[in-house]
């Protein structure tokens, strides 16, 4: 199975190699699609881990016994549907339409498709559009 | 058979009245034909919200004890005019904030304010012998003032271009972020449901029409600025280009924050939607014809807007229903289009003012004064050292 993780790493983790040992013990693979890490001070990291089932949940328990934070998500972005108004302007820059208007021209999330490019945040009027990372 | 203003106003009091609105309208007409569909509608509601840079708000404060001629306003730190009278203010829809810029603007505080959020005042004065205060820092809520209304010198454009970006840099502009090497389109109506192109030479709409904004009923108070009933038309009349603006009027107090939103378009500045919505009585025929307009007929330019010049090129003429379809075919190229404004606002809004008619609680206002056609535009020419 494929799922998208964010690691949050407090300042006592950001020293210590611990995704490769999602590789090494949890026999996982792991593709990186935003990192964040400043050492000695706190990282983010968001990753998109294949594996067994069981392997992965393995995988997360030894990330937060080192007190690595985890959280299963399927997009970085999340829009705040009070805020949103449904202009439009998010998917003038959603270039694999994870964002698009349905026929109602209401705004559609298809959080499966986002390539967290995050530039949605940046184009929203309301800045109804919030970035996890 | 003509109907006059007051004919229709009998019969929203009866109860009578047939209204339905701009988009409804398509298919009765369809059905009927256009005689018949005049006699049985009586008033067609049009709408749009989009971002109208051109919009602020008159506020008077009251006085405080010691009284302050009030000068460097500012609420939640978002600087107002202090060249009124002495607790009046206007404040701009796009003047940012001293401490979140553009993220926090003049729009922001309009939105709070109807919200009923409390505002930060704080202003400053040189001290007079009439007014010998020379600050005063406060919190006011909409309601501790005496008047705030919105008065909007520029909304509701009579059609706007779309936009695109030939450049290799992608570009952030009013019209959103647009990628570069024609990646994306832009557009801003609400096309066959957008009240001036369902009144494309103004036949009803003029000073004193009465309006839906913002949530309240306010009212057409003057040409809106930039005012271009001079611009390309197609042979029926509706403008390709940027027409007619207006003037609006509404008391925000009467307001709901739903329809009044503050805006940010990165790297560029703030804005404010506005919700709007006008009522088109149909006269006769001619008026019926008018509302009658589809997005297939409805046509814009698409304007490259990485010539940084006041006039940019077109790079094709299209019809809203071309845009709102998703994509554009230029040379070949099948680009993306996406809206800046939105449609399902006006929707709602269009459907509001509906509701208002049929419930008898707002009436249709004949215009005091017609607005003039063939108003062209000027430029503003540099004269260095002066005219003389």
């Amino acid at each position: 199975m494929i799922k998208k993780i964010l690691l949050s790493f407090p300042q006592s983790a950001t020293g210590k190699p611990m995704a490769v040992e999602l590789v090494k013990t949890y026999n996982l693979d792991f593709n990186i699609l935003k990192a964040n890490i400043d050492d000695n001070v706190k990282g983010m990291l968001l990753i998109e881990v294949t594996g067994e089932e069981a392997d992965i949940n393995a995988g997360i328990v030894f990330l937060r016994q080192n007190q690595i934070g985890v959280k299963a998500i399927e997009s970085i972005v999340e829009v705040n549907k009070t805020e949103c108004v449904d202009c439009g302007a998010c998917t003038a820059v959603c270039t694999v339409n994870a964002l698009e208007m349905d026929e109602n021209w209401e705004l559609v999330h298809h959080k499966d498709k986002c390539l967290e490019c995050m530039l949605c945040v940046k184009a929203c009027p309301t800045r109804a559009i919030h970035a996890l990372i | 058979m003509a109907k006059t203003y007051q004919e229709i106003n009998e019969k929203i009091a009866r109860g009578e009245a047939v209204i339905v609105t701009a988009e409804e309208v398509i298919d009765i007409v369809k059905e009927r034909g256009i005689k018949d569909a005049a006699e049985y509608v009586d008033v067609v509601t049009t709408a749009t919200f989009g971002p109208m840079c051109s919009s602020g708000a008159f506020i008077n404060f009251g006085h405080s004890d010691p009284p302050i001629r009030m000068g460097e306003i500012h609420l939640n730190d978002v600087e107002a005019y202090g060249g009124l009278a002495a607790v009046d203010t206007y404040l701009g829809a796009t003047q940012p904030s001293g401490d979140r810029g553009i993220e926090y603007g003049g729009a922001h505080v309009i939105h709070d304010l109807i919200a009923g959020k409390e505002v930060h005042l704080v202003a400053k004065s040189q001290g007079t012998d009439c007014y010998p205060r020379k600050s005063i820092d406060t919190w006011v809520t909409l309601d501790d003032l005496n008047e705030a209304y919105l008065f909007n010198p520029r909304n509701i454009y009579q059609n706007y271009n779309a936009a695109i970006n030939t450049s290799s840099r992608r570009l952030y502009t009013y019209m959103g972020i647009l990628q570069p090497n024609m990646r994306n389109i832009t557009y801003s109506t609400s096309g066959e449901l957008s009240p001036l192109l369902n009144d494309p030479l103004l036949k009803t709409i003029g000073m004193g029409t009465k309006i839906f904004i913002g949530g309240a009923q306010g009212y057409v108070s003057w040409m809106g600025t930039q005012f271009n009933t001079a611009c390309t038309r197609d042979e029926k009349g509706y403008p390709t280009a940027p027409g007619a603006t207006l003037a609006l009027i509404g008391n925000m107090k009467e307001m709901n924050p739903k329809y009044i939103r503050g805006a940010v378009y990165e790297k560029y500045g703030t804005s404010m939607f506005v919700g709007v919505g006008i009522p088109i009585p149909i006269l006769n025929e001619e008026m019926m014809t008018f509302v009658s307009v589809e997005n297939k007929d409805l046509y814009t330019n698409i304007i490259d807007y990485s010539v940084q010049k006041k006039s940019k090129p077109s790079l094709k003429k299209v019809s809203y229903e071309e845009l709102r379809s998703g994509s554009v075919d230029i040379n070949g190229k099948i680009i993306k289009t996406s809206p800046m404004s939105s449609l399902k606002m006006a929707r709602e809004i269009a459907a509001e003012l509906n509701h208002w008619i049929k419930k008898g609680e707002f009436y249709l206002q004949e215009p005091i004064i017609s607005f003039p056609m063939g108003n062209s535009l000027k430029g503003l020419t540099i004269n260095e050292g002066g005219l003389r």
